[in-house]
């Protein structure tokens, strides 16, 4: 069993200025069972897209996206709906993605009910056993999103995707909303449930030391695209593209201390519009190594070691 | 040794109808030049404590005590003539979100015209004077820029624009609260180098507001850490990241995932919530979730002890290394 993207492009039209928003330019991945694959990348890169194309809530302007050998296909409700029961999705804020007039109980309840997975007077007893799992008292029950803290919101939100006995779980920025001090029961939590559920993580954020933490395998986006990727040691040791090296440089490291210097060590100019994709390489304006070819011809990925990928021809 | 520029000092905030304390008796100083980071998480109190030093409480919250000395004068007792000249030319600020601070209708060249009309005359060299401002803080076509709105500009852009504002009448003190909290890494460290390099360049004070450890290790120097209302630890930025000594600080220092472990080991968790800081009480705030509790950190409150270098509010410090 896999998750396979190929080729996928996602392309909005925006009607009002009759313009189009590329926010997936080509993305091909395999997502092997049991493994944890991190998508890092700044705003606009197209993770969030990605994410919400694998659960089925965006279609993809072009390519395919299989999940078990099936093509995840929104049109058609029922297969949607026996996709759903396999991939769920933990958003970014726990607040404005649970209903605040619902109890939390109710929240959980109604996954378990839409998918039929436990008899009707079993329900209450399968809460429970979820909000256990998630590690929530489960006198909680009753209580509205607003009585619970972010921490205690953001398990509810795990809880109610376990409800559906998901096989892959796709995680958009889990903590990135979360006082810090609660961030890390919060990816304990998620180790503990992979390793227990036997579960397949895309957990996807801007923070690459949480992407580092708990991944397997690492993509680098940027505008779209996958710029790099490979194993977790590889990417953060041994990094080439010269955007990942920025973003790593970027990275918060508590070991230098007092260095106004460390300051300087970034990328000059924004992320280009992506209305407007650059020609050729999309990185080029930013790039310290561009060379007058890469902004005529696009690198594709190319390994570069086992399983190392990188799409950069100046490296 | 000279005087200090801010000097807080037993500064109490509270809520105005049916009391509640929110900040409770922080005391600190920045010296002429010096940089602070106030460390925190949402609810420590960290942004009330530096609007009250602006006198722009919100609306239903007052200083309940304490007094806020800056160039000599207790601004806890300034009457708002006085305010108005501080804010802006002597004391500025840089908000967190930039779209909600500019004024979306007006022309960015206006609003900066605005900063200096509200201070001095306008007149011929004013124009001029706004242009340079914008150029320093690297916004390209100055010209182009000075007719535009704040929404054909982007959000580190937008940044850079209020980091103008902000340095426009060559403020002592700066006070910034998160502005790089919803900018993406590589444009947060362009914005941090920014203004490294400018409080440098003008000799400046800084008190910079922030809920991430990384954000502030290579740009101040000196940290306050904040947890319930109250300053739990103080010291330079070299001992709170070596040798911490608030089991908070030190919680949460530890629990951020290394970035040279090869292990990956599992991070360490502080339990439970924040505690609001009006059931602190005469408490210590972090006691019910302190793994170093004893009997005598719930009976009284720690006092925060030590010098300008390291100081703790505790009953029971970690100790040094």
């Amino acid at each position: 069993m896999s998750l396979n993207i190929v080729n996928v492009e996602k392309r909005y039209l925006n009607r009002a200025s009759g313009t189009t928003i590329n926010a997936l330019n080509g993305v091909s991945i395999k997502v092997e069972v049991g493994q944890t694959l991190g998508i890092v990348g700044e705003s606009g890169c197209g993770k969030s897209t990605l994410a919400r194309a694998v659960v089925g809530l965006e279609v993809p302007s072009a390519g395919s996206i299989t999940w078990d050998g099936k093509v995840i296909d929104n049109k058609a409700k029922d297969r949607l709906k026996s996709h759903h029961s396999q991939v769920q999705l933990v958003f970014q804020d726990p607040y404005s993605s649970l209903n605040p007039r619902q109890q939390i109980e109710n929240s959980i309840a109604e996954a378990i009910e839409v998918h039929g997975l436990v008899a009707k007077d079993k329900i209450t007893d399968r809460v429970t056993e979820l909000l256990v799992m998630v590690g929530l008292d489960p006198d909680l029950r009753n209580r509205y999103p607003h009585q619970l803290s972010g921490g205690q919101r953001q398990r509810v939100c795990i809880a109610r995707a376990l409800s559906a006995e998901p096989k892959l779980l796709v995680l958009d920025e889990p903590v990135s909303a979360l006082d810090v001090s609660v961030r890390a029961e919060v990816m304990n939590l998620l180790i503990d449930l992979r390793k227990n559920l036997g579960l397949t993580y895309i957990f996807i954020s801007h923070d690459l030391a949480m992407i580092r933490y708990i991944s397997d395998v690492i993509a680098v986006m940027y505008l779209g695209k996958i710029v790099e990727f490979g194993t977790w040691e590889e990417i953060i040791e041994n990094p080439v593209h010269p955007y990942t090296k920025a973003l790593i440089a970027a990275m918060p490291d508590h070991s230098i201390i007092g260095d106004p210097t460390m300051l300087a060590r970034t990328l000059e100019g924004e992320v280009p519009d992506p209305v407007n994709l650059p020609s050729g390489c999309s990185f080029h304006s930013r790039c310290a190594l561009a060379v007058p070819s890469c902004s005529i011809i696009a690198p594709t990925l190319r390994e570069i070691s086992n399983g190392h990928l990188v799409a950069c021809s100046e490296v | 040794m000279s005087n200090p520029l801010l000097s807080v000092s037993g500064l109490g905030i509270s809520t105005v109808q049916d009391p509640r304390t929110l900040v409770n008796s922080v005391s600190f100083e920045i010296m002429p030049g010096e940089a602070v980071g106030v460390v925190g998480e949402s609810g420590s109190g960290k942004t009330l404590t530096a609007l009250s030093i602006l006198g722009l409480l919100p609306r239903g919250v007052a200083i309940a005590g304490g007094s806020i000395i800056f160039n000599g004068t207790d601004l806890t007792k300034a009457d708002p003539e006085t305010m108005r000249n501080l804010r802006g030319s002597d004391i500025s600020m840089v908000y967190q979100d930039p779209m909600t601070a500019l004024n979306p209708v007006m022309k960015l060249g206006r609003q900066l015209l605005e900063v200096i009309e509200s201070h001095e005359k306008l007149d011929d060299g004013s124009v001029a004077r706004v242009e340079a401002a914008l150029r320093e803080v690297g916004i390209p076509q100055v010209e182009r820029a000075m007719e535009s709105y704040p929404h054909e500009f982007s959000g580190g852009m937008r940044q850079r624009v209020m980091i103008a504002m902000a340095l426009l009448l060559s403020p002592k003190l700066l006070i910034a609260d998160e502005p790089t909290t919803a900018l993406d890494v590589t444009i947060q460290q362009q914005i941090l180098a920014l203004v490294s390099e400018q409080r440098r360049k003008r000799d400046m004070s800084m008190l910079w507001i922030t809920h991430d450890l990384g954000v502030v290790a290579n740009l101040v120097d000196r940290l306050i850490v904040m947890y319930a209302g109250n300053i739990v630890e103080a010291g330079t930025v070299q001992e709170i990241f070596t040798n911490p000594q608030h089991p908070y600080t030190h919680g949460l220092l530890s629990s951020l995932p290394s970035r040279t472990d090869k292990s990956r080991k599992r991070l360490t968790s502080i339990p439970g919530v924040p505690q609001k800081p009006w059931l602190v009480g005469n408490t210590c705030g972090f006691a019910p979730r302190c793994f170093k509790v004893t009997a005598e950190c719930t009976a009284s409150a720690p006092k925060l002890v030590g010098s300008l270098e390291k100081s703790v509010a505790c009953f029971h410090p970690m100790g040094d290394k």
